[in-house]
């Protein structure tokens, strides 16, 4: 048997009794594919012509990638050296020189991340084409299947593949050859201990990582690359300090309470707990920060589409849209270009008045957001309701003689609604009629109102000063990039030509605000992500590793157990709050900071952006939900295989 | 074959220094079977570590044919090991992957020899043992006995001059263990094997020529067999270990 032969078959054995590494290692290589596939395809560049960063955002996270699984690669060959001490004891005693050991273990690994890099490529391909599908559906175009293999990202992920397994190989390669024959073979009997073995000292490094972790998640908060990344270095000690403290504070907790400690199966859960935490609270610690980046990461990502997502929906509700200021008002080159260029369905021309009094901006004071009307903005009723039907809104019920109807956002909506005043609209007190929270385009630029506007009988609005003219159409088909630029040039000509340029003409498309969405999202969104599963998956691969990796010693604790007669149903209990306490452990302190982190990003942006789907909670949730699935997915594998294997088919008669 | 001198073991730190080896100096000859013996913590493990290479002495000389091991190589080192030794622990030590006949032709495949020799050489020895109709087999499918008697025959099959056994009874039950020793016996006297067994039991000594009696990492005392039965050997042993004081019962 040669070399290579050995090195195969350990290679066969290595991806079946660390499945969950090789698994993790085949998504690995299918996470980079895919989002290469993605930065290189020819079609996606066209399509995001404003992302000229694409490909750069994508390299730049493949190399933050490439660290995270080069990170899992050295600590999993390292834990795997560790587990196969002994067999490598064989080896050299088997007349075998370090050197050559190294080789054996080098060509059974490079076996494996070959096999992972084939598999991965191939899931990949599969991967690129979901994420392919959805990059189509943001940027509203048909999706059809097409395998294809890119080269390209082939190149790359074999590249990155290398630079993950040379570096973890490298770091083994250089372990093995310093290995002692004797410290191989008997690596088994080496002792685990505490860290901090002092009660005081243990007590104080808890009440610092306490404290830390609390200012380190409130200098997180802060708008401020230093403080934040103050925060961030605060936040990584506590977390540290936690553990470490914690791993060596339990084991002394009981010992003084032993009444807790006997009762139920407190002794065993929290024995194998101590056990694993006793050599594991820097690597809890590590998996905790790993944790907090990566919920971080996902949440900012989630954030950052929510803010795109909320602030297009609100402006961009028809197809086209020219809000005209300044001083002449002249919608008529904008007209005969749309004429002659744009096939439009609906249309409607319109003006948008003040009304001369600032009772809802002085009554609304601090919540109103940057208001750029030196009084409150009105609408005639026609007007409006012309807009309803443009929009496909429901009609609205027309305000009554005397009345005034509000058209506003919704973060405004309830203290509107709690108005107990008249509204002034030019020399004629008007009550607050019905109020409506569609989207109208009520958010920047010179539009319906800001916030708010109110909707008057069209007698009422006779007289009152304009304050810009509007036009808003539903098109055809959407608006073309070029004749955005157009309309815009349109603008900009116009605006050169008066004397007072501060009036300007404000030009939205809705097409335009959504392929700009979908082009930041990708820039900015995608490769969030990308870091974010990473993260996830090496941080958890981790755990399960080295939860799996005490199988043998869970085994031979039930049989007993067994013996000692619990029975299975119990031991399948205390099984499970092990593994329960095990995997929660790293992920509170995570869940604490992040979520603070993320419900403070998420409240961030101007009011009313952050509302339905985009709520800062909404967010959180959704960022928790998806954290906790791949969280779930890898606790569900690891605990179905632990239990398989260590404990007994039945109950003894 | 053999010649330890003088050599001293010590582990620990500057304040808590542990001498499990002192002074300890015998030598073995050609085609002997040597067994030491010594309670728990006597150091028999410990010289036999330090005899396989697997550990360094403090002080002293282990000269095998006349070269200090100490001197070796790294590579030669590795040469010494895959072509001198062979070894046997009381746990077995076989590779899970491998079958019965690749862990037994492990040490020869590594030596770059051709295939068909490997397996000649493997049938070869596998024949002597009796497990030659266990070769397709995986230590998992095989007894605690049959497990033994593979790694005895791994231990031979590169034409080892020197076996090192550690117990090799010690996971065995009463009858495995009889056999693997009568096997011993056999590859000592008709094969020519040289054998070093660590153990503390009088019982498996007693198939050795020579006994040597380790107390607290010092030689205590030597027996040799000579003419006698098996059986007056064995007596003979326990007597001693009576006089080592305490440690009979380990041993009845």
């Amino acid at each position: 048997m040669t070399y290579f032969k050995l090195s195969l078959r350990n290679a066969r054995r290595q991806a079946r009794d660390y499945l969950v590494y090789f698994v993790t290692m085949v998504l690995a290589a299918a996470l980079i594919f895919a989002f290469n596939a993605l930065a290189v395809s020819g079609e996606v560049r066209t399509l995001a012509a404003r992302s000229e960063n694409l490909s750069l955002m994508i390299v730049l996270a493949s190399l933050a990638v490439v660290c995270v699984f080069g990170w899992l690669a050295v600590y999993s060959t390292r834990f795997m050296l560790s587990r196969r001490s002994r067999e490598l004891g064989i080896y050299l005693l088997s007349g075998l020189t370090g050197r050559q050991v190294a080789r054996l273990f080098f060509l059974e690994n490079l076996a494996v991340g070959a096999a992972a890099l084939i598999l991965g490529a191939g899931l990949g391909g599969l991967l690129y084409q979901v994420m392919r599908a959805v990059v189509m559906a943001m940027f509203a175009q048909p999706y059809h299947f097409a395998l294809e293999l890119s080269l390209p990202a082939l190149g790359r992920t074999a590249l990155y593949f290398a630079l993950i397994y040379l570096f973890a190989l490298g770091r083994s390669r250089r372990r093995i050859r310093k290995m002692r024959i004797y410290d191989l073979i008997y690596f088994e009997r080496q002792n685990e201990g505490a860290v901090l073995q002092k009660g005081k000292m243990r007590r104080l490094v808890f009440g610092a990582s306490l404290v830390l972790g609390a200012a380190g998640t409130c200098l997180l908060m802060r708008w401020n690359l230093y403080i934040a990344l103050a925060g961030a270095f605060c936040a990584i000690l506590a977390l540290f300090g936690f553990f470490i403290s914690f791993a060596s504070g339990v084991p002394a907790f009981f010992d003084r309470r032993p009444a807790r400690k006997y009762r139920g199966q407190n002794l065993l859960i929290f024995r194998s707990l101590t056990a694993k935490l006793a050599s594991m609270g820097v690597l809890m610690a590590v998996l905790s920060v790993i944790f907090t980046a990566t919920l971080i990461s996902e949440g900012s990502s989630s954030v950052l589409y929510g803010i795109m997502r909320g602030r297009t929906a609100e402006a961009a509700c028809f197809d086209l849209y020219i809000g005209i200021e300044g001083e002449e008002q002249d919608p008529g080159p904008y007209l005969a270009y749309i004429g002659e260029n744009i096939p439009v369905e609906q249309e409607w021309l319109y003006a948008v008045y003040l009304s001369g009094s600032r009772r809802i901006q002085e009554y609304l004071g601090d919540m109103y957001y940057n208001y750029s009307y030196d009084s409150d903005p009105v609408l005639r009723w026609s007007d409006y309701a012309a807009l309803r039907a443009l929009a496909g809104y429901p009609a609205a019920e027309s305000p009554g003689p005397g009345e005034a109807l509000i058209h506003c956002m919704t973060y405004v909506e309830e203290p509107l609604r709690n108005y107990q005043g008249t509204l002034l609209v030019g020399q004629t007190a008007l009550a607050p009629g019905g109020i409506y929270t569609e989207h109208l385009s009520q958010s920047y630029g010179t539009v319906n109102g800001r916030g708010y506007i109110l909707v008057v009988p069209d007698e009422a609005a006779d007289g009152l000063p304009v304050h810009h003219m509007a036009y808003a159409a539903q098109t055809a088909r959407p608006v073309t990039a070029e004749q955005y630029e157009a309309l815009s040039g349109l603008a900009g000509a116009e605006r050169d030509r008066q004397e007072d340029p501060s009036g300007s003409v404000f030009v939205l498309s809705k097409a335009y605000e959504e392929a700009e969405v979908a082009a930041q999202a990708l820039m900015g969104c995608f490769p969030l992500y990308y870091l974010a599963l990473a993260l996830m998956m090496t941080a958890v691969t981790i755990l399960t590793i080295q939860q799996l990796g005490e199988t043998e010693r869970f085994r031979r604790q039930f049989v007993l157990l067994r013996k000692l007669g619990m029975d299975r149903r119990e031991m399948a209990r205390t099984l499970g709050r092990q593994f329960a306490l095990f995997y929660t452990l790293p992920a509170v302190p995570a869940v604490l900071i992040a979520g603070f982190f993320i419900v403070h990003l998420a409240m961030m942006p101007e009011p009313g952006v952050m509302v339905g789907w985009n709520h800062p909670a909404v967010i959180v949730m959704i960022s928790l939900g998806a954290f906790f699935l791949i969280y779930a997915v890898y606790i569900l594998l690891a605990y179905t295989s632990l239990k398989r294997n260590v404990l007994p088919d039945h109950d003894l008669k | 074959m053999l010649q330890v001198q003088n050599i001293e073991k010590y582990y620990g730190n500057k304040n808590n220094v542990t001498k499990a080896l002192d002074r300890v100096s015998f030598d073995v000859a050609d085609g002997e079977f040597l067994a030491i013996m010594g309670a728990s913590g006597s150091g028999k493990t410990t010289l036999l570590n330090c005899i396989s290479t697997i550990d360094t002495v403090s002080a002293g000389e282990i000269r095998m044919d006349g070269v200090n091991i100490a001197d070796l190589s790294d590579d030669a080192l590795a040469k010494f090991r895959r072509e001198r030794l062979g070894f046997v622990f009381q746990d077995f030590n076989l590779l899970d992957t491998l079958t019965v006949e690749e862990n037994i032709g492990l040490a020869l495949s590594l030596n770059h020899t051709d295939a068909k020799t490997v397996q000649e050489r493997v049938r070869e020895v596998a024949g002597k043992l009796s497990i030659a109709d266990i070769l397709a087999k995986f230590p998992y499918q095989i007894s605690g006995g049959q497990k033994q008697r593979t790694a005895c025959a791994r231990a031979i099959a590169a034409g080892q001059s020197l076996l090192l056994a550690d117990e090799p009874t010690g996971a065995l039950d009463s009858k495995a263990s009889k056999n693997l020793l009568e096997i011993m016996s056999e590859m000592n006297r008709d094969m020519g094997a040289t054998i070093l067994m660590v153990t503390h039991d009088a019982y498996s000594a007693s198939y050795a020529g020579r006994v040597l009696f380790l107390k607290d990492g010092r030689v205590f005392n030597e027996l040799l067999r000579g003419d006698r039965g098996r059986s007056v050997f064995y007596h003979e042993i326990l007597d001693v270990l009576a006089a080592l004081g305490g440690d009979v019962s380990d041993v009845l």
